[in-house]
This record gives structure tokens, C-alpha cells and sequence, in this order.
């Protein structure tokens, strides 16, 4: 008989349990990181390299937003906060304290991360809606200060950042920001994973399925959402930093937006908030959709509409995301499996018999 | 193992009012430590509140609160619980979309920065945590996700996380509710057992046989505070605790 525990490999290698399912999952994850590696090389069309880095700053907005929502199930809408901090941190760093590029977007995730302590203290005091208001708070009065404080932030004018590679035609300058976007994108991946996997990553779930049952079991729940709320705008500021350099120009409406926030939680539960490559994935199909829906509806509002109605479709279809939902399907026309095993009356016999004969000692 | 013996849980002049409502009404308790200790009353009494005032779940209004020499009347309930108290909820409450294993690995008693950042699957906790689902005898549901495990199993699931985080005293708030009679056996054996091992027990219960065979000392509660403490023949005879329950 097939023993489950032997399954649950102690050893160094028990992430790399190879059902198909998995291999599966690796198998797509190498083919799409290929394509992603390979594709600004095939292309010298400068819509398709710039569309390609928006997409790739949604991953990462949608990511640094996940170590918050998908960890502790904290929805932050106003997350644009911290994006807009990141593109103002490397702008100012640049233009007015006068810093090489690397320097400034280098200390942007440490300056903001510093800056997001006392917030996340504040807003973590509250919990399910409050907390969502207080986040939609700060990113409005960070729009007011943005624009108020001319003599830092431009104002409503906004701020220019000089392009960092001199001599870059505008395709080559894409392709160069592509690939930073990717190295960023997957040290942002890798700091998730490695939380998810931890004994930390676990209270931090603990406390997305019951804070206070968490409490009581000893986890410091308030440090560890302090932690991932930190961690969250370090990557989200990133994101900023790095699209301040790429974009070259800052407005306090586009950069400080609800709009931008909304858009990190959709991608995230679009792609699934349990998943490592889920914002990935909803960054990608709404990436896409929203390119798509503009040149289909020109300028007006209807791509609006349109990306509306999509997100509207796969939260009634795939409320839990698009990967556990393929998931499902993948599971369903392979080998049925329950995740409780199954006794034949002989088993369980046997196996009474075996705790009945033994005294129960102390394991712990 | 555990050797709380000697760990005390002494609660002073505690009280805590729901708008008008006095649920807690200055009580004050010193529990026996190493022995196994019951909370009885008629329903409303105020047991359940002040067992989450004494875990800090709840703000109390007044009175204070010590464990093992400690004040912790102002502390959080994390800290309450890596100082040695663990609790179970009178609604069973499990994590749902973890595992079992999950469920179990997430109690958290003495968390170092490096321990905290190791990977969750840590050879040793699992050998720990199969060992605690074996002695309550739900260690062949490991995989199972913890919503799709019965009620009954929840319960020794919920007891076995508690135990999970070590601690010297256990509060279980009704650990016989909604459970079948062979159920609530297994669970007063396994209470028995590890009270001999050293761990202060306080039951909050309403099954009176289940008290009144289990516990060393009992204190009964009516109207937001202990009327009546003792063993439990000697609490089943006074009258003050007859009339509480009947209104004799």
C-alpha cells in the first residue's frame, strides 16, 4: 500500500515532488519564461517592446501588491500609493538631489519601505473594509500633496527624468528597460516564494484564514503583516522607480490613481492571490485585454467597459483565479485522487488495533 | 516535555460590561496550577468572556491579570500564548484552507528571526506535529485539506494545534460540545494524560459528567462571577450552585 507520509519527503528535494500536475506547471513556467526571454530579440516594433514592459510592470505592481493581499488577505485599493512613491523617490533623487539613476531607483524600495512603517502601522490597526478606506485615503492625500507641492513634485505640471542610457534609440531603450523590468519581476518572485514556504509565509496564511485563531496559537500577527505590508510597497515602489525611468514623465493623477490600485487587486485575483505566478497571469491577460480593447475602441471609455465585463466573466467563472482554475481542469480529466484517503474496514481495524496496543507516550 | 506544574494563572477583580450588560462582574479566580480545572455555569454566566478577557481576545474594563509572576492584564494574545497559555474556541475554529499539517505547523512558541525565516516544512516540527496527530488519532488525514475533515476530527485537530505551541496551561471553552460520546471519552482520556505530564488544565464545559469525573476543582460561575469553588462533590451539594442551575 502506497503510504502518504513517505510522499511528504523530509529532505532537501521535497518541493520537487514530481506528480504530473507539477511537471506540468514547471513545464509551462520554463516555456513562458523562453518566450518572455526571447521575444524583445524578434521584435524591433516599438509598440509591441513598450507594450511588452507595461505588461511586465503590472507583474510586478500585482506582485509587490500580492505579499499583502495574498498572504494576509488584506485588500489594499490604494496601492497606487506606493507606486507613486517609488516614481516621485527616483524622480526627486534624480532631479533635485542630483543622484546617478541606479543610485536613486537603489534607494527608492529602501525610502519608501522606511516611509510605508508608520503607515502600515496606522492603517493595520483596522481590519476587512476599514482597512481598504484608510488605504484609499492615503493614496488621495498623496495625490494632494503631490500636486500641491510644486517646489518638490512640479505640481500638476508634474516632473521630467532625463532617459538614463544616452545614445538608446527608443526600441533599444524598451528593450533594455524589458529586461530590467524581468530581473526586478523575478526578485520579486523569488522573495514570495521564499516567504511562502517559511514558517513566517505560514502565520502570515494563519492569519488570512483567522487572525485571532492565529493570535491565540502565538503568532505576533501584527509584526508579520507589518512585515508583509513592507515588503509589499518595497516591490510596488520598485515598480515606480524603474517606470520613472522608462516613462521619463510624472503626473500626480496618472501616478497617484485609484484606477492603478483597482487594477493590482483585479490582476492579482484575476490570476489567483494563492499562487506565485497568479498576478503574473492577471497582469498578462489584463495587460493584453486593455491593449487590446484600446485599439479595438480607439479613445473612448468602452475599453473601460470592456475590461469590465472580462474581469466580471472570470470572477463568476474562476472566482478562486485563472490558475486554480485550469488547475481544476487539469485535475479533473486526470487521475481521480481524494484528498482524504480512503480505509477498507481491514485497515482501519489494523490500524486500531496497532494505537490500542500501544500506550500513547509523549511525542512532544 | 512540559513541566508546568509550577505555573500559575491568577485572575484579580475582572470585569467587563456590554453596553449595559455586566458579562463579567469582578471576578476573581487563582487557578490550581497542575491540576485539571472546570468553569461551570447556567448559560450567560459570563464564562466564555472571561476566558477571552484572560486571553486578551477582549479589552477587559478593570481588574488584572497574571501568569507565571507575570502581569500580562495589558499584553497582546500572541505574546499570552508564547508565554505558555493556549487556548481552544468554544466554536471550533481551524484554519479551513490548510491542511492539517498546515494547521498544525502554524503554532508558534519561542520565534527567533532565523527560525521564523527556515522553511515551514521543517523535518523536526513535522516529526513533532505527526506525533501530536497521532496521540489524538487523526494522523492519517496529514493531506487532507482541514474543511473537508469532520466536525469531531476538527475538534482534535484544534486541540492538537493548541498543543502544538507546548503550552503548560491548556484552555479548552467547551471541548465536548457537538461531539459523539465515544468522542468525548477519547478526549477526557487524553486530557487526563497529558495533566499527568504536568499541564494545568481549565475546562469550560456543560457536559457535567464529563466535569464532575474529570476535574480536580471547580469553580461555577453565575452572573459574571465565581458564586462557588471546590472539588466536585463538594460544589454539587451547595446549595448556592443548586440554586444558580435550578432556581431552588
Amino acid at each position: 500500500m502506497r503510504n502518504d507520509s513517505d510522499l511528504q519527503a523530509t529532505g532537501r528535494w521535497a518541493g520537487l515532488r514530481r506528480s504530473p500536475q507539477r511537471m506540468t506547471g514547471l513545464t509551462l513556467v520554463v516555456v513562458v519564461a523562453v518566450f518572455a526571454l526571447v521575444f524583445p530579440m524578434t521584435t524591433s516594433t516599438g509598440y509591441l517592446l513598450s507594450t511588452g514592459v507595461v505588461i511586465l510592470n503590472y507583474a510586478l505592481l500585482a506582485t509587490g501588491w500580492n505579499f499583502m493581499g495574498g498572504f494576509t488577505g488584506y485588500i489594499s485599493l490604494g496601492h497606487a500609493a506606493y507606486f507613486g512613491l517609488g516614481c516621485y523617490t527616483t524622480a526627486i533623487l534624480i532631479d533635485r538631489v542630483e543622484l546617478s539613476w541606479w543610485l536613486a531607483l537603489a534607494l527608492t524600495p529602501v525610502i519608501v519601505g522606511l516611509i510605508a512603517v508608520p503607515i502600515g502601522i496606522a492603517a493595520l490597526r483596522v481590519r476587512g473594509a476599514s482597512f481598504v478606506i484608510v488605504t484609499i485615503a492615503f493614496v488621495l492625500i498623496l495625490l494632494l500633496v503631490s500636486q500641491s507641492w510644486v517646489s518638490l513634485t512640479g505640481g500638476s505640471t508634474g516632473i521630467m527624468i532625463p532617459r538614463p542610457f544616452d545614445g538608446l534609440t527608443r526600441v533599444e531603450h524598451h528593450r533594455v528597460f524589458y529586461y530590467i523590468f524581468v530581473a526586478a519581476l523575478v526578485l520579486a518572485l523569488f522573495v514570495w516564494w521564499r516567504i511562502d514556504r517559511s514558517r513566517f509565509g505560514m502565520g502570515l496564511k494563519a492569519v488570512r484564514e483567522d487572525e485571532d485563531k492565529a493570535r491565540a496559537l502565538g503568532v505576533p500577527t501584527f509584526w508579520a503583516k507589518l512585515i508583509a505590508f513592507v515588503w509589499s510597497a518595497v516591490f510596488t515602489s520598485l515598480a515606480g522607480g524603474l517606470y520613472a525611468l522608462w516613462f521619463g514623465d510624472l503626473d500626480p493623477v496618472f501616478q497617484f490613481s485609484i484606477l492603478m490600485g483597482a487594477y493590482m487587486v483585479l490582476m492579482a485575483l484575476l490570476g489567483g492571490v494563492r499562487e506565485l505566478y497568479g498576478p503574473v497571469v492577471g497582469a498578462i491577460v489584463v495587460g493584453l485585454s486593455i491593449e487590446f480593447f484600446k485599439a479595438e475602441f480607439g479613445d473612448t471609455q468602452f475599453h473601460l467597459v470592456a475590461t469590465g465585463l472580462l474581469l466580471a466573466v472570470v470572477v463568476l467563472f474562476m472566482p478562486e483565479g485563472v490558475i486554480p482554475a485550469v488547475r481544476g481542469l487539469f485535475t479533473r480529466f486526470g487521475p481521480q485522487a481524494s484528498s482524504i484517503r480512503e480505509e477498507t474496514a481491514e485497515q482501519l481495524a489494523a490500524r486500531q488495533d496497532a494505537v490500542g496496543a500501544t500506550t500513547p507516550g509523549s511525542e512532544s | 516535555m512540559s513541566t508546568g506544574s509550577g505555573v500559575t494563572l491568577e485572575v484579580h477583580g475582572l470585569s467587563k460590561s456590554f453596553g449595559g450588560v455586566k458579562a463579567v462582574d469582578d471576578a476573581t479566580v487563582e487557578f490550581l496550577p497542575g491540576k485539571i480545572n472546570a468553569l461551570i455555569g447556567p448559560n450567560g454566566s459570563g464564562k466564555t468572556t472571561f476566558f477571552n478577557c484572560v486571553t486578551r481576545m477582549i479589552k477587559a474594563d478593570s481588574g488584572t491579570v497574571t501568569l507565571a509572576g507575570k502581569d500580562v492584564t495589558r499584553s497582546t494574545p500572541d505574546r499570552i500564548a508564547r508565554l505558555g497559555l493556549g487556548r481552544s474556541f468554544q466554536v471550533c475554529r481551524i484554519f479551513p484552507r490548510m491542511t492539517v499539517m498546515e494547521n498544525m505547523l502554524v503554532a508558534v512558541r519561542n520565534p527567533t528571526v532565523s527560525a521564523l525565516w527556515r522553511g515551514a516544512h521543517d523535518p523536526e516540527q513535522l516529526e513533532r506535529a505527526r506525533g501530536w496527530l497521532r496521540r489524538v488519532g487523526i494522523d492519517h488525514l496529514e493531506h487532507a485539506e482541514a474543511r473537508n475533515i469532520s466536525y469531531g476530527q476538527q475538534k482534535l485537530l484544534e486541540l492538537a494545534g493548541v498543543l502544538m505551541a507546548d503550552p503548560e496551561i491548556v484552555m479548552l471553552d467547551e471541548p465536548a460540545g457537538g461531539v459523539n460520546p465515544a468522542l468525548i471519552g477519547r478526549i477526557s482520556t487524553l486530557i487526563r494524560e497529558l495533566n499527568a505530564e504536568g499541564r494545568t488544565f481549565i475546562v469550560v464545559e456543560h457536559n457535567m459528567d464529563m466535569v464532575m469525573s474529570l476535574s480536580d476543582h471547580v469553580f461555577v460561575f453565575d452572573r459574571g462571577r465565581p458564586i462557588a469553588a471546590g472539588p466536585p462533590a463538594e460544589v454539587q451539594s451547595d446549595p448556592r450552585v443548586l440554586e444558580a442551575y435550578l432556581g431552588v
